[in-house]
């Protein structure tokens, strides 16, 4: 793969097909995307400048901070302009944020919840209390209910390396970065 | 066969256009080997003098009788081939155009040797095909002296004023009930920012006078048929329930007119009555009856016009009336309209009262408009203190309109602002732009002036807006040159709508066959050689119905489409290729082919279709569509092109 704009719109085709990614280089930086943004009113995260370092091939943006301000509410994708596919842009240059390592604690945080449970946000005390009321089995049928069935998932994530990527201390199931600091 | 076929190949190097990847010694001396061709050359531009005389040279010496040229398009360069063969004695029918350099040198410019066995391939098929070529001969029609405008603004004006000039008779048509167009709304005209009907105005009275052009207003043109030289037009003349030669323009019935509906002159700002003077300097300036909106419609039995008319011009028993006009030429300049933002509520446009478009701001601003040149905010009719101006609204937006029109609408937002900060000082003025576009002449000066008297310029396309309980605006934009997301507070927003074609493009171009660009705009034959030439021979186009224009653009159009309509309006003939459909005995009669011909060039007469030559393009729909093979194209004859085909897989 050549530079970091190949490597989005490879990346990213796999999943969304080339064509939806290479739309990347219809953008002519009119801010339409930052003025839209949720995130950016209370953040620093500029959407117009995330697409035009990815445009420059500048890779410290795949290090950036702001990279995982982005909520995904698609607002900028659909008001853009030019056609621009930025929220799926944005979610690829994530995809090759972390698979270079760059990930943020939170997201991490996350990821440990997959690896226990089996969800990102597991069911808890006032889940089940919200299912029983509506007469509900507290618990759902997943692999929080049937936690043989977890194995399968926590193979996944052996088998793709997420594991490793994260970070992630099956004896203590905790991260390392969390002991490193004693959190 | 009568004669023996004789057939010169000429291939082109086009400098290193096609010489720098395909072999063109190589493709010669492989068409040396096919059967017909008596000799080959090579040269560096055959399109040049030396290439031309080359070519003619080589018919003399090895007598020949079919040429062909393989080299770039036959669309820019087969009438100089053509006329090359024909000075040399040989039918310029006779003569084949193969394309190495759009079909090998320049698709397959990284494989030379597969570009040069194309390029072979392509010569065989080519000089297979001249070999059946058949010579033609090109047909001429008389052309009457008379010529039709269609739409009164700047670049029709111009246009008939010139071809008037001229000499020669023009019907100018115009749809609203005076002549001006768009121009005749506007309160200023960048970059000079003179007053626009100031000098609109006499150019207006100028037509009017003109011996040789006769004003339709308030008509439009029902149907044309006919081809070039001889078009046989319908005029609807809408009623005016007035007496025109009784009517002064007084405009005593429009001061008792009890009606009041919103005026579309002042974009819906201003208010007029059924009966109206359409504005002051209208030309002609006649009053006009709106019966839609009159009390007579309603059954009613209002008399107020008629008993304030002094001269007894009011007449109710007026009907709509069609003239039948034969002209030999036809321009085009319906112009345009810009984006209505209405619909999808850009910007709030249609909901918050203090967001506006621009045309509409441009009658706020006009001394003659329903304010009398005061800028007041709809909401509560007070002086707005900070302006907010949006660019390309409805342009340059897949969502929208694609396309950017042309620069215009950035100038006109950037002299709006300057008009009205050079007249208040005090106000602040800020326009939201993706990019300025000020391509010409003094304009980018123009836009140097907006930003020393302190006018704004903020970089981003603004993201949304809301209103505030006190009927301001708040636009959030992202400051792209800072990377900063700002919340501006404007008491007017105004929306720099771009051009879109108006209604009537639809029904033109399909009157007229002729065929729409992208942007719904009419397309011209060539976007560089003839903006003002259509594929329809005979018929013209000028001004913003093929593209955003300028005045000065819209008018050099005007002028340009009636110096090329003169052409054929001083030599009173027109030339007809000979490239035409035949039909012959197998033909049944199933008018199939009638109602697939794009140019309505044929019809059925007694159970067999027959062809105006003088309305054939040559187009082949019909030998395609045609079931027993009746129908033919001459010079793609089918015989011509399976000749083609099976010389494609002819082994090399």
């Amino acid at each position: 793969m050549g530079t970091l704009l190949d490597e989005i719109i490879e990346y990213g085709g796999e999943v969304f097909g080339k064509e939806h990614m290479e739309t990347v280089r219809e953008c002519v930086q009119c801010g339409k995307c930052t003025g839209s943004c949720p995130s950016g009113r209370i953040t620093a995260y500029r959407t117009r400048k995330m697409i035009q370092m990815a445009r420059m091939n500048l890779r410290e943006v795949l290090s950036m901070y702001e990279l995982w301000f982005c909520t995904t509410c698609f607002t900028c994708y659909e008001r853009c302009p030019r056609g621009v596919k930025v929220t799926d842009i944005i979610r690829t240059m994530r995809n090759i944020a972390v698979s270079e390592g760059h990930m943020s604690f939170s997201h991490k945080k996350v990821a440990t919840y997959v690896f226990k449970t089996g969800h990102a946000v597991p069911i808890g005390e006032p889940q089940m209390k919200l299912r029983e009321g509506v007469g509900l089995d507290p618990m759902a049928p997943t692999t929080q209910k049937f936690p043989e069935q977890l194995e399968q998932v926590r193979e996944i994530v052996r088998t793709t390396g997420f594991d490793k990527k994260v970070g992630f201390d099956w004896e203590t199931m905790k991260l390392r970065e969390e002991l490193e600091e004693g959190k | 066969m009568e004669e023996e076929v004789r057939i010169g190949v000429f291939v082109c190097r086009c400098g290193v256009n096609i010489g720098g990847v395909v072999d063109c010694e190589e493709v010669a001396k492989y068409a040396e080997t096919l059967p017909g061709v008596v000799c080959t050359s090579v040269n560096t531009y055959t399109c040049s003098d030396s290439g031309q005389e080359d070519i003619k040279e080589h018919i003399k010496k090895h007598n020949l009788n079919r040429v062909v040229v393989a080299a770039c398009t036959p669309r820019t360069h087969e009438p100089t081939f053509r006329a090359c063969c024909e000075e040399a004695g040989v039918n310029k029918y006779l003569f084949e155009f193969v394309n190495i350099r759009d079909q090998c040198s320049w698709t397959h410019m990284h494989e030379p040797e597969k570009a040069t066995e194309k390029a072979k391939d392509l010569v065989r098929m080519g000089v297979a095909r001249s070999w059946i070529l058949e010579p033609l001969s090109d047909s001429e029609v008389p052309v009457r002296r008379e010529a039709l405008v269609i739409g009164g603004g700047v670049a029709g004006m111009q246009a008939a004023m010139d071809i008037g000039d001229m000499g020669f008779k023009v019907y100018l048509v115009e749809k609203e009930p005076s002549i001006g167009g768009r121009m005749a709304r506007f309160d200023k005209v960048f970059p000079t920012n003179d007053c626009s009907i100031c000098i609109l105005g006499p150019k207006m009275v100028e037509v009017a006078r003109n011996k040789n052009v006769e004003i339709m207003s308030y008509s439009e043109v029902e149907s044309v048929e006919g081809y070039v030289g001889n078009f046989k037009v319908k005029v609807r003349h809408k009623p005016r329930y007035i007496d025109e030669d009784r009517c002064t323009g007084c405009g005593e019935c429009a001061s008792v007119c009890p009606v009041e509906v919103p005026y579309d002159f002042d974009e819906g700002f201003g208010t007029r009555g059924a009966v109206y003077i359409p504005f002051p300097q209208a030309v002609p300036l006649k009053a006009v009856i709106d019966m839609d909106n009159c009390l007579r419609s309603e059954g009613k039995k209002c008399k107020a016009c008629e008993k304030a008319c002094g001269r007894g011009a009011i007449d109710f028993t007026q009907e709509e009336r069609f003239t039948e006009l034969n002209v030999g030429v036809i321009i085009v300049a319906t112009g345009f309209a810009t984006y209505d933002p209405e619909p999808r509520h850009d910007y709030g446009y249609g909901i918050y009262d203090n967001v506006i478009t621009t045309m509409e701001f441009e009658r706020l601003l006009n001394a003659a408009g329903p304010t009398e040149g005061h800028v007041i905010r709809p909401s509560d009719c007070r002086e707005p203190m900070r302006l907010g101006f949006i660019n390309c609204v409805g342009s340059r937006d897949l969502n929208t309109n694609e396309h950017c029109s042309g620069g215009i609408c950035c100038m006109f937002n950037i002299k709006n602002a300057i008009l009205l900060k050079e007249k208040r000082p005090e106000i602040s003025c800020y326009i939201f732009y993706m990019d300025i576009r000020t391509p010409f002449r003094g304009y980018e000066e123009f836009y140097n002036r907006a930003r020393e008297i302190g006018i704004r310029f903020i970089r981003g396309r603004p993201a949304e807006v809301r209103e505030k309980p006190n009927g301001n605006i708040v636009v959030r934009v992202e400051d792209t040159l800072k990377g900063v997301v700002r919340e501006i507070e404007v008491d007017l927003l105004v929306l720099g709508t771009g051009v879109v074609p108006n209604p009537d493009t639809e029904r033109i171009s399909k009157m007229l066959k002729i065929p729409r660009a992208a942007d719904g705009l009419l397309m011209e034959a060539h976007p560089k050689l003839g903006p003002v030439d259509t594929v329809i021979d005979g018929v013209f186009i000028a001004g913003c119905i093929s593209g955003p224009k300028d005045i000065p653009f819209a008018v050099s159009q005007g002028s340009g489409a009636a110096s090329r309509a003169s052409r054929l309006l001083s030599t009173g003939r027109a030339v007809v290729e000979g490239i035409t459909a035949v039909s012959d005995e197998r033909c049944i009669g199933c008018s199939l082919c009638v109602d697939v011909c794009p140019y309505g060039a044929l019809f059925l007469d007694e159970k067999r279709v027959k062809v105006i030559e003088a309305l054939c393009k040559g187009c082949g729909t019909c030998a395609a569509t045609c079931p027993t093979g009746a129908l033919d194209q001459r010079h793609f004859k089918c015989t011509q092109i399976c000749a083609q085909v099976k010389n494609l897989f002819a082994i090399a």
